[in-house]
């Protein structure tokens, strides 16, 4: 009787001990999921950030022409800082994030080398308004500012999610 | 029928008086149908006028129709597509039209046409035999463009290279495929007539009134629809989920949270000429399209009438969600 409720005992501790290992398994993997969930959503944010800062140097250079603010040397710092920041802009999506509060399309990550081309685009235009605005020549101002936004619009209609589809209007 | 002459452009209104006026039709319409009537109008082809309009004018009138775009397939044939050849898949609620060949080919285009059936057309949405268009052809809003401007936009018509290809006919079906429907449709949502300007407002406000309304047909995607496909007035240009192709349409009401009220003046004019906005961000889709082939091509002072108008309006409070989000 004794070594029957033994075993007994003994197989009611493996099955705890096992059922306790199977419990912190699977906060492990919980945890983990969760870290990678915070983890996209960091990703996401960073590079919000990056392609803000773009938008926000192609809003100020708008903002001098438009207005005739008097401050054309203005427009080649933005236009260095926006090559610059299109420097930024693989590293930042270097890991593969499209769920969550995000419009990057999947093609960024398959089509990665059409995608490199059009940055690569977005650097040159920008380095173009920089020297034109640097020899403040007006008459290449004009024209290197729009070359500059289609290279924007270009990978926005191949690689950024409509307006209709953004997480934006959801 | 109907007077074909009205007082004043359709300005998004929550006056009562609008809502009686059109329970009034609704119930004109109920009755004819009973009775049997509200068929095609039998009219007459095209007396075949001489073109007398004016090309260069009327390449300005075309910019103001923002390139007609919809008569070029951009998005299924890309840059290379025939333009003004047609062909383009319009998809709305109803099904799936297809643009027409506007180019002057004498047997597939418009060179078929009239002066007179051109404008016709555009005024009443009548084809050249008398049938209805769809009015997937927003001829809603071109009712409201002065009679000069049609000549003028049918003269620049007949200057671009004809291309020969048949209309590819529409994928929809009954009821929304008989045109004889449209009559009644028509009683009900298209008052036709130019625009006629308002003394009590200036020069400015009055430009930008007839374009809005008339050839730049804002409202036609900016503006949801009501379950008969006709606009919803009461939320004149405050945006649609459902415009055409599918794509979101914001609100353009000088609402400051979710439309354009804290664009300026020079904004509207920058992004009409650019497509860039206020923050930076550039446009996608068929906007994209009016402005590079149509709006850009605008003057100044038209673009910047276009702004002082759209700040005239009364903001409203609408914030269009994507069509995929809401499950549709």
């Amino acid at each position: 009787m004794k070594s029957v409720s033994m075993k007994g005992f003994v197989m009611k501790w493996q099955r705890s001990v096992v059922g306790m290992l199977i419990v912190v398994a699977g906060l492990c993997v919980l945890g983990a999921g969760g870290a990678a969930a915070s983890d996209d959503e960091a990703w996401i944010k960073y590079r919000q950030k990056v392609m803000s800062s773009i938008g926000s140097d192609m809003g100020g250079i708008a903002d001098i022409l438009k207005n005739g603010l008097p401050l054309i040397p203005n427009i080649e710092h933005h236009a260095r800082s926006i090559a610059a920041n299109a420097l930024a802009i693989e590293p930042a999506f270097e890991h593969r994030v499209v769920a969550g509060a995000t419009d990057a399309k999947p093609e960024i990550w398959q089509k990665r080398e059409e995608w490199r081309a059009d940055i690569e685009k977005l650097r040159r235009a920008a380095d173009q308004l920089a020297a034109a605005a640097a020899g403040n020549d007006a008459a290449q101002i004009g024209p290197s500012v729009k070359a500059l936004g289609k290279t924007c619009g270009g990978c926005h209609e191949s690689f950024r999610k409509p307006k209709e589809e953004s997480y934006k209007n959801r | 029928m109907r007077s074909t002459s009205r007082p004043a452009p359709r300005a998004p209104t929550r006056d009562p008086r609008a809502r009686t006026s059109r329970g009034r039709r609704l119930a004109a319409l109920l009755v004819s149908a009973l009775l049997g009537g509200a068929g095609a109008s039998a009219v007459a082809p095209g007396a075949g006028h001489a073109a007398g309009g004016d090309v260069e004018r009327g390449r300005a009138v075309f910019a103001a129709a923002g390139g007609c775009t919809c008569h070029t397939d951009l998005p299924g044939e890309g840059e290379d597509a025939p333009w003004l050849a047609g062909g383009r898949a319009l998809s709305t609620p109803f099904g799936t039209f297809y643009s027409t060949n506007i180019t002057p080919d004498p047997d597939t285009g418009l060179g078929v046409q009239s002066e007179a059936d051109f404008v016709r057309a555009m005024r009443e949405g009548l084809a050249p035999d008398g049938s209805n268009y769809f009015p997937v052809f927003p001829y809603t809003s071109f009712t409201r463009m002065s009679t000069r401007d049609l000549r003028d936009l049918y003269a620049y018509l007949q200057t671009v290279p004809p291309v020969r290809r048949q209309n590819r006919p529409h994928d929809v079906g009954p009821p929304f495929s008989w045109r004889w429907a449209v009559s009644p449709w028509k009683w009900l949502h298209l008052e036709a007539g130019p625009y006629q300007p308002d003394p009590e407002r200036d020069e400015a406000w009055n430009r930008g009134a007839y374009l809005v309304n008339g050839p730049a047909h804002c409202g036609e995607c900016h503006t949801p629809r009501a379950l008969s496909g006709g606009l919803d007035e009461a939320l004149r240009f405050a945006g649609s989920a459902d415009g055409p192709e599918g794509e979101l349409a914001p609100n353009i009401t000088p609402h400051r949270a979710t439309g354009i009220g804290d664009w300026s003046v020079a904004d509207m004019r920058w992004y009409l000429e650019t497509g860039f906005k206020p923050d930076g961000d550039d446009t996608q889709g068929l906007m994209a399209e009016l402005i590079e082939h149509g709006f850009s091509q605008l003057s100044n002072a038209d673009r910047e009438a276009i702004a002082v108008y759209l700040h005239s309006l009364p903001p409203i409070d609408n914030q269009p969600r994507g069509a995929a989000a809401s499950g549709r």
